[in-house]
């Protein structure tokens, strides 16, 4: 891959780092999800007797304003010149406490952050003690860091200014829209022949009564139309590398040539599948008049006027069986293939199968309507009003026990279901009827590929996961990589639109400027202490990172190591071989480990 | 007696999210476990890990990002480093159980835990 320019910047600085340390110590409660199981009062209090350490103060919610503001002014008032938080992941908030050193005029390098969330408190939740002791030896550890760290400046990588939308349908729609809306490019790469997913279908959609082909075509007239949306049809994605700002997608098209596609963000929007019912699942499979609701849908559409008529049968009652691959229970449900159940709720089913339902009582009046549900969760703005109307409609409901199946049954040319109803005091109901359709949630898209190229995280449910559900709702673990719609769970068209929204300007906000700071984390070289023995640059795996220079330092010619920063991936190879350690990666010197072992070793 | 404490060095690309992972999903393992974050464990000469022992540490765990490595040939430079480590080892009479080199991607939570718990087995002999 070409290299990009990369460069410094200068952050402001106080110079007050230079004089004696004094370092303020934060110890965050995380609201409880910290200070339920470690004794942070303890912790500070530990601290606050630690050589060097200033102040030392616990807090309800470090990166709250409040929280910030107590760290900008000891900086200001108190004279701290080096800070360390124990808190959640860094991660989550790094970023947030270095801008306070930064905007309290502190080199924003001249923190740590001790993580006694994510490996403390949500690991250790029946060892308080134990958790309180191992947190104030890793707070400790912090401050030994904090005390040998150096400040620093950060380096920026030009950025691709593409973003690279993997997926067509809504979602994927929405996010290339908004990123071209943003003034960047944007690469839509689909496996199908058209955009569109799982709105390329009959029917209509809630809450507003559109067709849904029609949402379908109308998101994608405007990209197709749009000259900063280039859209890959029928393209099947071989391989990802580079990393944010520089990513490079190969494409395989369906005529067999090769693509490779340069994109600073990726947005993943590869959606959902429907759930597949086994066969035999509620006589799925074993008799044609049991259909999953996309099934269905079609088949209400495709028949005529007059009478419902399907597979040459008039239709005269459909009963409509809720939660069929969703909210499953361990010994109830049978796993699916990967020997597992889909524990959670689809969210989109109650509301969509209750349209459906009203939409057949619209079309045919005269058919009779079951519905077998166990929780209605017709949940979003208006959605209610959808299951008023299906009652209007005598749409008769049957709410079935949580931990009970009703069962299909086939006798001759009728369906006969059985279901315990709780709605008249768990009584044996029996429903005769000409259909059953079944409710089927949402199933993660088989993306393994994808998920193996970039190391994308899941969730237990097969989803993609975000970093954190309130913090970082759209962004993954991995830098410049985005979730936008049905990819990461089940949401309605709504929800996936705003999703998308938000991914397309969390990745535009990243690439707006055309460069990225990346941590300026790279070797250097203190000239003193190097003998020009020459073992580094033979470790070193980059061409032209690491070489030997004359140079006069202290007045005198020498031999000395010379790091080129643009080309040094900070890898710290060379540290290891370097006896006087005159190189070092910055931020991450050996130094600073010994201490922190020293630190952690100690009682 | 406290426990004999587990040092864990995981890298910032792959082990560290990966024990955060294990930290969302509420699993649990002894606190007894330290874990820092280095760029690359490939940094760490010989003799820091020999100096970790000394200083009182019982078992260490690098977790490595193995071939989701995202600099060229440390994980090479890093398994020969590890070799001549316990060389050492076997010098000072430590048993070389008390290192292990291993791969942990972002999501591997099952293989953290495992790889700590047969590290608590090494450790529990020695003080
Ligand atoms: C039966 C049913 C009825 C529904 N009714 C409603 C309703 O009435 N109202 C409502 O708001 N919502 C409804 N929904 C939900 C709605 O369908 C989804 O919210 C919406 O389709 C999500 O869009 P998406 O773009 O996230 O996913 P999808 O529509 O699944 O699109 C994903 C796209 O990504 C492509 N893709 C997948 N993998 C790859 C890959 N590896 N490389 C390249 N491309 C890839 C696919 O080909 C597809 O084009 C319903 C859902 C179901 C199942």
């Amino acid at each position: 891959m070409e290299e990009n320019k990369i460069y410094e910047k200068e952050h402001t600085i106080n110079e007050n780092y230079r004089q004696k340390p004094k370092v303020a110590v934060y110890v965050c409660h995380c609201g409880g999800n910290i200070s339920d199981v470690v004794d942070v009062k303890k912790v500070a209090e530990e601290l606050s007797k630690y050589h060097d350490v200033a102040i030392s103060r616990e807090y309800a919610f470090m990166c709250s304003s409040t929280g910030q503001d107590y760290i900008v002014e000891d900086i200001q008032k108190n004279g701290i010149n080096r800070v360390v938080i124990a808190a959640c992941s860094p991660a989550l908030h790094e970023l947030t406490f270095r801008g306070a050193l930064q905007r309290a005029g502190l080199n924003p390098y001249l923190y740590e952050h001790v993580n006694i969330r994510e490996q403390v408190s949500w690991v250790h939740k029946n060892d308080k003690e134990g958790a309180t002791k191992k947190a104030i030896s890793l707070v400790k550890a912090g401050v030994e860091k904090v005390l040998r760290q150096d400040p620093l400046n950060s380096i920026r990588v030009e950025a691709v200014k593409t973003v690279a939308v993997i997926g067509g349908g809504v979602s994927g729609m929405r996010a290339a829209l908004s990123v071209a809306k943003n003034g960047l490019n944007a690469v839509i790469i689909e496996k199908s022949d058209k955009l569109g997913g799982k709105l390329n279908r009959s029917g209509n959609v809630y809450p507003t009564g559109e067709k849904a082909i029609s949402v379908a075509e109308n998101l994608s007239k405007e990209v197709l139309s749009s000259d900063k949306i280039k859209v890959y049809f029928n393209s099947e994605i071989t391989f990802v590398s580079g990393y944010v700002g520089n990513f490079q997608i190969n494409v395989k098209r369906k005529n067999g040539e090769y693509e490779k596609i340069k994109a600073g963000a990726i947005i993943i929007a590869t959606g959902f599948d429907n759930y597949k019912p086994y066969e035999g699942e509620y006589g799925y499979g074993l008799n044609k008049f049991v259909l999953t609701l996309p099934e269905f849908i079609e088949a209400l559409e495709k028949s005529g006027p007059g009478k419902f008529n399907y597979n040459g049968k008039d239709i005269n009652s459909v009963s409509f069986i809720h939660c069929v691959g969703s909210r499953q229970i361990d010994g109830i449900d049978k796993p699916g293939k990967n020997g597992k159940i889909n524990e959670y709720c689809s969210r989109v089913c109650c509301t969509s199968l209750i349209n459906t339902a009203n939409n057949l009582k619209t079309k045919y009046p005269d058919v009779e309507v079951f519905d077998i549900y166990t929780d209605i969760r017709t949940y979003g703005m208006d959605h209610e009003s959808y299951y008023k109307e299906a009652s209007k409609n005598d749409v008769i409901f049957f709410r079935r026990p949580l931990e009970e199946r009703p069962s299909v049954e086939f006798d001759g040319a009728k369906i006969k279901i059985k279901t315990k109803d709780v709605l008249t005091m768990n009584e044996d109901m029996e429903i005769e009827t000409d259909m059953v359709v079944l409710g089927v949630g949402m199933v993660p898209n088989d993306i393994t590929d994808l998920v193996e190229y970039m190391k994308l995280p899941k969730s237990s449910d097969g989803f993609l996961q975000e970093v954190h559900p309130k913090l970082r709702p759209v962004e993954v673990a991995n830098n410049g990589i985005f979730i936008a719609g049905t990819a990461q769970g089940p949401m309605d068209i709504l929800e996936s639109l705003q999703a998308s929204n938000t991914a397309a300007v969390k990745a535009a906000a990243l690439l707006a400027s055309g460069d990225i700071p990346l941590d300026p984390f790279v070797a250097v070289v203190d000239e003193d202490k190097c003998t020009g023995c020459e073992k580094c640059p033979k470790e070193c795996s980059y061409s032209g990172a690491l070489t030997m220079i004359e140079k006069e330092v202290n007045g005198k010619k020498k031999k000395v190591a010379y790091v080129n920063a643009a080309l040094c991936k900070g890898c710290g190879a060379c540290a290891a071989v370097c006896e006087p350690r005159a190189i070092n990666v910055a931020g991450w010197s050996l130094d600073q480990f010994d201490a922190m072992v020293e630190a952690i070793a100690k009682e | 007696m406290s426990k004999p404490k587990i040092l864990i060095i995981t890298t910032n690309h792959s082990s560290y999210p990966g024990a955060n992972a294990v930290g969302q999903a509420r699993l649990s393992y002894g606190s007894n476990t330290y874990i820092i974050r280095v760029p690359d464990p490939v940094m760490f000469p010989e003799d820091f890990y020999i100096r970790a022992f000394e200083k009182g540490i019982a078992g260490i765990i690098i977790m490595s990002s193995g071939s989701d490595c995202p600099y060229e040939g440390a994980y090479e430079r890093l398994s020969k480093r590890i070799q001549n480590v316990y060389n050492i080892m076997k010098q000072k009479n430590i048993n070389i159980n008390r290192l292990k080199l291993t791969t942990i991607c972002t999501v591997c939570k099952e293989a953290f835990l495992k790889e700590i718990s047969d590290m608590e087995k090494v450790v529990q002999n020695v003080n």
